[in-house]
């Protein structure tokens, strides 16, 4: 190891001494720095992570859409499921009805399904908390669980439905009566937007709610695992008659994935901003140093040492200051992480209490998905800014002669 | 062919104090031969530590030259071919002692398993070898300072340049080290030039001058 190397080394873990006071210090700032930047975007990106979920949980990781109504849902349908990567296609119809019961009025969101088909695509199953999908039938539908609440809708509930046709019946003086459904099932997803107002109807019933005909709005895809579903859109819309669209989850849903990338990106940039003062305060650290060792760097220089060599012996210090407190910052992230469910129940146990945490926040437990990108950005921006702040000190390190250093007080 | 380890021509060397200058000094000649110890004497402020900055080539002279082994001095040859022993020892406080006289080798290049062996011997011979590995900080003045004297011998040097070695030891202690440093100078046939204000020391050298108005007599 160069000479260099090793006092940099011996400067920040001298002989006997297991953490320094400056060591520890300096490599703690930059530790915090970098768990907190790992752990919020882990947690940031749990919650995107959480959210593409269910979202292809709902829709498939591909729609293929179109302007007007598709008019063969079924001949494309099956025309999809010949393609390689496709798990699995069901046509789907949606939009808003007016929902009463017992004179309460709501206006969910309504997503027409084909019985047959929605289960290659869609796991209903998974998100039912009362009722069963077989109990679907074309005078039944199934309510968000929020949805239930809020009305008071139970399973079993005779509710109507108004559709904007019967708005159109309405200009024609023709009679308007509402349709008539029994709550089938109640299913809870997990995220607020999609639970707050939403019936899953079947497709014949909001053909009919809509005066759709045999004609849907959309085809919902499965893709089978592994399968990239940005690539296999592309090459579905080299291949899919003009007019039809084959639009991946995230463009589906592309102005919220937009806001929590841009949150995910403001919460890093801010707090970027702790590495980047941990880094001012290795400089500073090291600046003190400089001035201690004057007489010291003056021996170097006299034992032979080089001034770009005295100054790489600082610089590195800066380095090995980075490379620590990113490693014990990684730990610390790692430990944060692992065990955050856990502090988030202490934390709501002293403050507002579990089940007001989860009423107003909508979680207790916090989604965690680390990506390698978002790991080494963070890596190697802390290791570039704690060896940066190094270059000051090491350049005024270098600018001492030594027949001056060694003679200072 | 000379036998000289160092000569130095006609050298001056003067410094700005305010709007004044001030010649420190005015012509040096000396001329150091391979395994004579030299003494130099002279008052405070007579340039005696301004002539070893000259001969060490960490200052550069107003005028004159200056050679190293019969070659013009260059700063890349000073690890090899000088050692030097200051009054504040100078040691790396957070190595021992066996770091400490490594470093010098280590400057040079990686130490292999014949530099850890000098420097193991080296201590031995200052008296050290059962304090290698204690840091600067647990060693007496008297022992810091034969620690600095290892760390000079430990490149093989021609000539060490000794800088008023005894500044900072009480008077027995200065003894010792100035005997060690002598006995280990002639025992390894390296040339000593040094600087001291003690006369009973400067007597124990093969040759002493004088530092006095900027001229070494």
């Amino acid at each position: 190891m160069p000479w260099y190397l090793y006092l940099a080394l011996k400067q920040l873990f001298p002989t006997g001494r297991v953490f320094p006071f400056f060591t520890f210090m300096s490599g703690l700032g930059v530790a915090v720095g970098v768990a907190l930047l790992v752990v919020t975007t882990s947690i940031m990106g749990g919650f995107g992570h959480g959210i593409r979920g269910m979202i292809v949980d709902t829709q498939g990781e591909i729609q293929v859409v179109s302007p007007t109504l598709i008019d063969h849902p079924i001949a494309l349908v099956e025309r999809l499921e010949q393609v390689p990567g496709i798990a699995g296609a069901t046509p789907f119809a949606r939009g808003v009805v007016m929902l009463q019961y017992h004179n309460k009025p709501d206006f969910p969101e309504i997503q027409g399904v084909d019985l047959a088909r929605v289960g290659k695509v869609i796991p209903f199953e998974r998100y039912l908390v009362a009722g069963s999908l077989d109990d679907l039938d074309d005078d039944s539908i199934l309510v968000s669980a929020q949805l239930a609440r809020g009305m008071g809708m139970q399973l079993g509930s005779e509710v109507e439905i108004y559709s904007p046709l019967m708005l159109e019946k309405m200009k024609q003086d023709e009679i308007l009566l509402p349709r008539g459904v029994r709550i089938a099932g109640i299913f809870e997803i997990g995220h607020q937007h999609l639970d707050r107002r939403m019936i899953i109807a079947p497709l014949r019933l909001m053909q009919e709610l809509y005066g759709l005909g045999p004609t849907v709005h959309g085809i919902s895809v499965r893709l089978k695992p592994g399968v990239d579903e940005f690539v296999l859109a592309r090459q579905l819309n080299e291949t899919l008659p003009a007019g039809l669209q084959a639009l991946t989850w995230f463009e589906s849903a592309a102005d919220f994935q937009s806001v929590i990338r841009f949150e995910k990106y403001m919460v890093f940039f801010l707090l970027a901003f702790i590495v980047v003062v941990a880094a001012l305060s290795i400089m500073s650290s090291l600046l003190i140093s400089v001035v201690r060792k004057t007489r010291e760097i003056g021996l170097l220089g006299a034992l032979g040492g080089k001034p770009r060599q005295v100054a790489a012996c600082f610089c590195a210090q800066g380095f090995f200051l980075g490379v620590t407190g990113t490693a014990a910052g990684l730990l610390l992230a790692w430990l944060v992480i692992s065990f955050r469910n856990d502090i988030v129940r202490v934390l709501a146990r002293f403050t507002v209490g579990e089940d007001v945490f989860q009423q107003f926040y909508g979680f207790v437990n916090l989604p965690s998905h680390t990506t390698g990108s978002d790991l080494a950005t963070i890596i190697v921006g802390a290791i570039v800014a704690s060896t940066l702040a190094g270059l000051l000190p090491a350049w005024r390190a270098a600018q001492l002669k030594p027949v001056e250093a060694l003679r200072s007080e | 062919m000379s036998d000289a380890v160092l000569s130095a021509r006609g050298m001056r060397k003067s410094y700005l104090s305010g709007d004044r200058r001030i010649e420190v000094l005015q012509g040096v000649d000396l001329e150091v031969r391979a395994g004579e110890s030299i003494s130099i004497r002279g008052e405070s402020g007579s340039g005696k530590s301004t002539l070893l900055n000259l001969l060490s080539g960490l200052d550069a002279p107003d005028a004159g030259t200056l050679q190293w082994a019969g070659g013009p001095a260059r700063v890349e040859l000073r690890a090899e071919f000088l050692g030097m022993v200051f009054q504040s020892f100078y040691l790396i406080p957070e190595i021992d002692a066996r770091a400490n006289v490594l470093m010098a080798a280590r400057m040079r290049g990686r130490p292999g398993p014949a530099e850890r062996a000098r420097a193991a011997d080296l201590l031995d011979r200052v008296g050290l070898a059962a304090r290698a590995r204690h840091l600067p900080a647990q060693l007496s003045g008297g022992e810091r300072q034969r620690v600095a004297v290892a760390r000079a011998l430990m490149n093989f040097p021609k000539l060490i340049l000794a800088d008023e070695p005894t500044g900072n030891l009480d008077e027995h202690t200065g003894d010792a080290v100035i005997e060690l440093l002598l006995a280990l100078a002639r025992e390894t046939r390296t040339a000593l030039v040094l600087v001291t204000h003690n006369p009973a020391h400067a007597k124990k050298t093969d040759r002493q001058m004088l530092l006095h108005d900027g001229v070494l007599r």
